[in-house]
């Protein structure tokens, strides 16, 4: 964990028990931040619903009963509610659940109670100090410093499954004179498979930053490209 | 064997465990689970299959989504909370404090010391209590604890009225703790604040109250609740300092491990000594205004406060090792 390695994506690789390794799509600081606006948006709502209601109850068992109750209702609201969302089956607060995000342990599991309370909890210092949460940018997990304490992050509920339209058939299969990692190759077999949905120009840019592997700029760099792609998904 | 192939021979069973999971997803039914384990293995040699021999995006993704989701079910944890529980109050929690008795010394000092000066201060010179309190809640301690006052009991003669000061107990209170442990962020200054403030403007409570007021009201209604609440706070401040120190300090680990580390062993003091708090709430809520003498309600606070000295030092000992 502590290495730090250039990656080509935020995909996040969890090993599990049963010796597989699956992949979770870490979501960023500005999704969660949007998803902590609705929270906040939706903890205002809720606490004028609780305060009226607990009013009209006032009404039936008397002032000091309901008043009580209300101061209850409105600890567990500020300090709970977060924490009840976050072990749930959804594992998401409402903004959360709403942007399609969720928070997982380390093993990319539910998160259990204790954790989700100190990240919860955590998050009233971080408040504080405003350059606290920066620290999320600096992380690769984008974990901020409640996370880290309480050993979870936040990723995208479903990873997306990738639309796939692999462009027009391939004209030639071009032969790849290096060694590349699995994830190169990975990337490569991937370009082909997603041009489809890519503008020409697009496509362009996207083979530029392997000019210097196919040796062409431009619409050529793509066909040698996506012809590189055909072969190493053949010999795969 | 080609991509295609490999579709073609696996695709049944990948539909099958997505039904199953889709349905258990969301109505939890017992009945549908019997396949989904060994399903399950399927996919996950499946997923490294394909991974391995690059099949693309589209393959491992489904795999990749279906394996999390099977993942998850299959390791959602039902465990029993009242076995938990019992295990966390006779050994995890006391073992946890004793464990930190450094942070213990320096939490409590950061408590005791200005409350006794406080204190204190009231016999010498008033002014440091006044300037700390304010002329509001010296009147409130004049109403509540002066010696004209009626008693705490006839205070609370309302229907209802013991039932609201629990409420406002809890939510002030455990409030305050869970602040105190949020402070620990800030490499702990917050917690060491926090925690100096509420010796300070408790000792100076308890200083007016002796110069200005009936010191016996003020005792005898605290006595009861106050080792629960006392107690609880500076475990909680415990387990704020832990954060903060684990990244001021963090030993031979990176900063980050040692958060995440510090967060794992501060757990069982933050919900030990929340719920510590919560206890003086019900406490002070329906015990420490009821109508009895003085003596008894000496007797109750120090037999609390033995009580718990006890139960930190004794309880969970066998288990200290583990």
């Amino acid at each position: 964990m502590a290495k730090v390695e250039r990656r080509l994506d935020t995909l996040e690789t969890v090993e599990l028990a049963e010796g597989i390794e699956i992949h979770l799509r870490v979501a960023g600081p500005f999704l969660r931040f949007y998803a902590y606006v609705l929270d906040l948006i939706i903890l205002v709502a809720s606490a004028l619903v609780l305060f009226f209601g607990v009013m009209l109850l006032g009404v039936g068992v008397g002032g000091n009963l309901a008043m009580g109750i209300f101061l209850l209702l409105w600890f567990l609201l500020v300090w709970f509610a977060p924490v009840f969302f976050e072990t749930s089956r959804k594992g998401a607060t409402p903004g959360k659940m709403a942007l399609g995000l969720r928070v997982v342990d380390e093993a990319g599991g539910t998160v259990a109670f204790g954790p989700a309370m100190i990240r919860n909890f955590v998050r009233l210092g971080e408040m504080i100090c405003p350059f606290l949460p920066l620290a999320a940018f600096f992380n690769p997990r984008f974990q901020r410093l409640g996370d880290l304490a309480a050993g979870t992050f936040v990723v995208y509920s479903r990873p997306r499954v990738e639309p796939v339209d692999a462009g027009p058939p391939t004209l030639e299969t071009i032969p790849v004179n290096l060694s590349l990692t699995r994830e190169e190759r990975a990337a490569i077999i991937s370009f082909r498979h997603r041009s489809g949905n890519w503008s020409e120009a697009r496509r362009a840019e996207l083979a530029d930053y392997l000019s210097t592997l196919t040796g062409h700029a431009g619409p050529k760099g793509v066909s040698k490209l996506i012809g590189m792609a055909s072969w190493l998904e053949d010999r795969a | 064997m080609n991509r295609q192939q490999f579709e073609n021979r696996k695709a049944a069973g990948w539909r099958e465990l997505e039904e199953k999971v889709r349905r258990l997803e969301k109505k939890g039914e017992t009945a549908e689970a019997v396949r989904v384990p060994s399903l399950f293995r399927q996919i996950c040699r499946d997923l490294s299959l394909a991974q391995y021999r690059m099949y693309g995006t589209r393959i491992s993704d489904r795999l990749n989504s279906l394996s999390m989701r099977s993942y998850r079910l299959i390791h959602s944890s039902r465990g029993g909370i009242g076995e938990g529980a019992i295990r966390f109050i006779c050994a995890t929690f006391p073992a946890a404090v004793r464990r930190e008795w450094r942070l213990l010394v320096v939490s409590s000092l950061l408590f005791w010391l200005p409350f006794i000066l406080l204190w204190w201060s009231a016999t010498r010179e008033i002014a440091w209590v006044q300037a700390t309190l304010g002329a509001e809640t010296m009147m409130a301690l004049e109403e509540s604890y002066g010696k004209g006052a009626s008693e705490v009991i006839e205070q609370r003669q309302e229907p209802g009225a013991n039932f609201l000061m629990f409420g406002h107990y809890i939510q002030n209170n455990v409030g305050i703790d869970f602040k105190l442990f949020a402070g620990g962020i800030l490499f702990g200054m917050g917690t060491i604040f926090f925690q100096m403030f509420n010796g300070i403007y408790i000792g100076a409570m308890f200083g007016y109250v002796s110069y200005a007021g009936d010191p016996e009201k003020l005792l005898s209604f605290a006595a009861g609740h106050s080792s629960f609440e006392l107690l609880g706070m500076i475990v909680v401040g415990m387990a704020g300092l832990k954060i903060g120190f684990s990244m001021l300090s963090p030993g031979h680990l990176s900063r980050t491990q040692a958060l995440t580390k510090a967060g794992r062993e501060a757990l069982p003091l933050l919900i030990g000594g929340a719920s510590m708090t919560a206890l003086a709430a019900v406490v002070e809520g329906f015990w420490s205004a009821q109508p009895v003498g003085y003596t008894t309600k000496y007797l109750v606070g120090i037999f609390f406060w033995v009580a718990h000295l006890l139960y930190f030092v004794v309880v969970g000992r066998r288990s200290d090792g583990s």
